[in-house]
């Protein structure tokens, strides 16, 4: 027995389906919308730039030798801001309750295009604490530097400041819901597939032709009680005008 | 007391289930008469005269079939007998509204004679012959001499006879008729018969000698989009 199928069963099967797999859309996008906005705690972002400037030794002479220096600097720089060196006197100096490695994690240090510049970005669920945080460990670092590479060429370019109205960065309930309907969306339309695949009920007149070889003497559709009344009625409104 | 219960109301639904003389005009009537149509060109020799409507499970609609194939066929012109070959839970009573104090089975132990199981029906051209009293042992009746014997004088009688038999899967009956019939006709039910059911059933009919004429899809969900609708358009 040959097995083909056509786009348009596809389209049957989802048609026929329909409401399951809208049901399960909709689930997905309320659980999704739940634990966005209920379960999971908002995640506030704050950061700070600070500058490494050039020393100036010599005058013209750019060669892409020192450039280069100065990004094997600034990588330096990125390891030292994230070390338990610096954080751990960010911990103290602020008082937090937490230990470096996990304040490691809530930091993020990149510099933009190749440039001097170095972003402190610091994510936690207080928005306030974000901003103490990312200003905190850029000063530390600052003072620390001198001391730790013998260098005074560090200056806060822009200090963290905390916004009227901080909107948290994550969860992002719209991308999450977006995700949850179209895994819904392919859990239903799955789900149809396999229960068509799984009914072994005969249902149409294809099936019977290719399962028994047999004609198709009649299709007959269920005998509602629309069309047993309906020549009753028709009586009754003979009786009337009569 | 339940199961009681739900066997009545089965009951009654099937009674009301007579379509072609409740309403001609609905799109099931017209589906019976297609139905109708295609079994004339089946047999185009006129040779079947004896027709069988069976199904592999139980309930899938061959009582309702056919009777309201036997209306059909008497609204054609021809003479008509609907017989009730079901003897285990007859049902052609309820549905022509009808006493089943005698029938097949006094017919078949030598109780009665034709004429006096014979009901004529308000329509024109149909009689039935119901069930009669439950025997215990229906399979032997249907396959004695004597039915052999009856058929043939009933034959002479009509153009055309229709049983109406129980499923073939559950009990010999259906086999045995099928044999004696020159035409089988298999009901089954859109989204309720199992394929291997239904494989099944066609192959303890080949295994009886049946003649199938072909398969009658019942329940069928017409599609909005189906040349019924657009034809006879029903008004919403």
């Amino acid at each position: 027995m040959k097995e083909t199928i056509t786009i348009q069963d596809i389209f049957k099967t989802i048609k026929k389906r329909l409401s399951l797999i809208v049901i399960l859309t909709i689930i997905a996008l309320a659980i999704s919308a739940i634990v966005s906005y209920v379960v999971l705690t908002p995640i506030y972002q704050s950061s700070t730039q600070i500058l490494v400037s050039q020393e100036k030794t010599e005058v013209n002479s750019f060669s892409s030798q020192d450039i280069e220096t100065n990004l094997q600097l600034i990588n330096t720089y990125n390891v030292i801001i994230k070390s338990p060196a610096i954080l751990s006197l960010v911990i103290d100096e602020l008082e937090l309750n937490t230990t470096a490695a996990a304040l490691t994690n809530k930091i993020t240090v990149s510099n933009a295009e190749d440039s001097q510049v170095v972003n402190i970005t610091v994510q936690d669920p207080d928005p306030q604490k974000a901003v103490d945080i990312a200003n905190k460990t850029a000063e530390v670092f600052q003072a620390q530097i001198k001391t730790l590479m013998q260098v005074n060429n560090v200056s806060v370019l822009t200090p963290a400041v905390l916004g009227d109205n901080p909107t948290p960065v994550k969860p992002d309930p719209m991308l999450n819901m977006a995700i949850a309907a179209v895994i819904g969306m392919m859990l239903g339309v799955g789900l149809a597939f396999l229960l068509e695949y799984l009914d072994t009920t005969v249902k149409t007149e294809e099936d019977i032709e290719e399962l028994l070889q047999l004609p198709v003497l009649g299709l007959i559709s269920n005998i509602s009680e629309k069309d047993l009344q309906s020549t009753k009625l028709e009586v009754i409104d003979r009786r009337k005008r009569l | 007391m339940s199961n009681n219960k739900k066997k009545n109301k089965t009951l009654l639904t099937a009674a009301r289930k007579l379509i072609t003389t409740a309403n001609s005009k609905a799109i099931v009537s017209e589906q019976f008469k297609t139905l109708r149509t295609n079994i004339n060109f089946s047999m185009p020799d006129r040779e079947t005269k004896t027709m069988l409507f069976t199904s592999a499970s139980p309930s899938e609609g061959k009582s309702t079939v056919a009777a309201n194939s036997a209306v059909v066929f008497a609204q054609e012109g021809k003479r008509v007998l609907l017989i009730d070959g079901d003897m285990r839970k007859p049902t052609v009573h309820y549905t022509f509204h009808l006493t089943n104090t005698s029938g097949l089975s006094n017919l078949l132990t030598g109780q009665a004679h034709l004429e006096g199981v014979i009901k004529h029906h308000e329509i024109e051209n149909l009689d039935i012959v119901t069930c009669g009293p439950i025997p215990p042992n229906p399979a032997e009746l249907l396959g004695s001499n004597r039915m052999e014997k009856i058929i043939g004088d009933l034959k002479e009688k009509y153009d055309m006879i229709i049983f109406d038999a129980p499923p073939v899967l559950s009990v010999t009956d259906a086999q045995i008729l099928s044999n004696l019939c020159d035409g089988t006709v298999i009901v089954l039910s859109a989204g309720k018969t199992q394929k291997d059911a239904l494989l099944k059933a066609k192959e303890a009919l080949i295994a009886s000698k049946a003649n199938i004429l072909g398969v009658v899809l019942n329940n069928y969900v017409l599609q909005k989009d189906h040349y019924y609708y657009q034809y006879y358009g029903v008004e919403e």
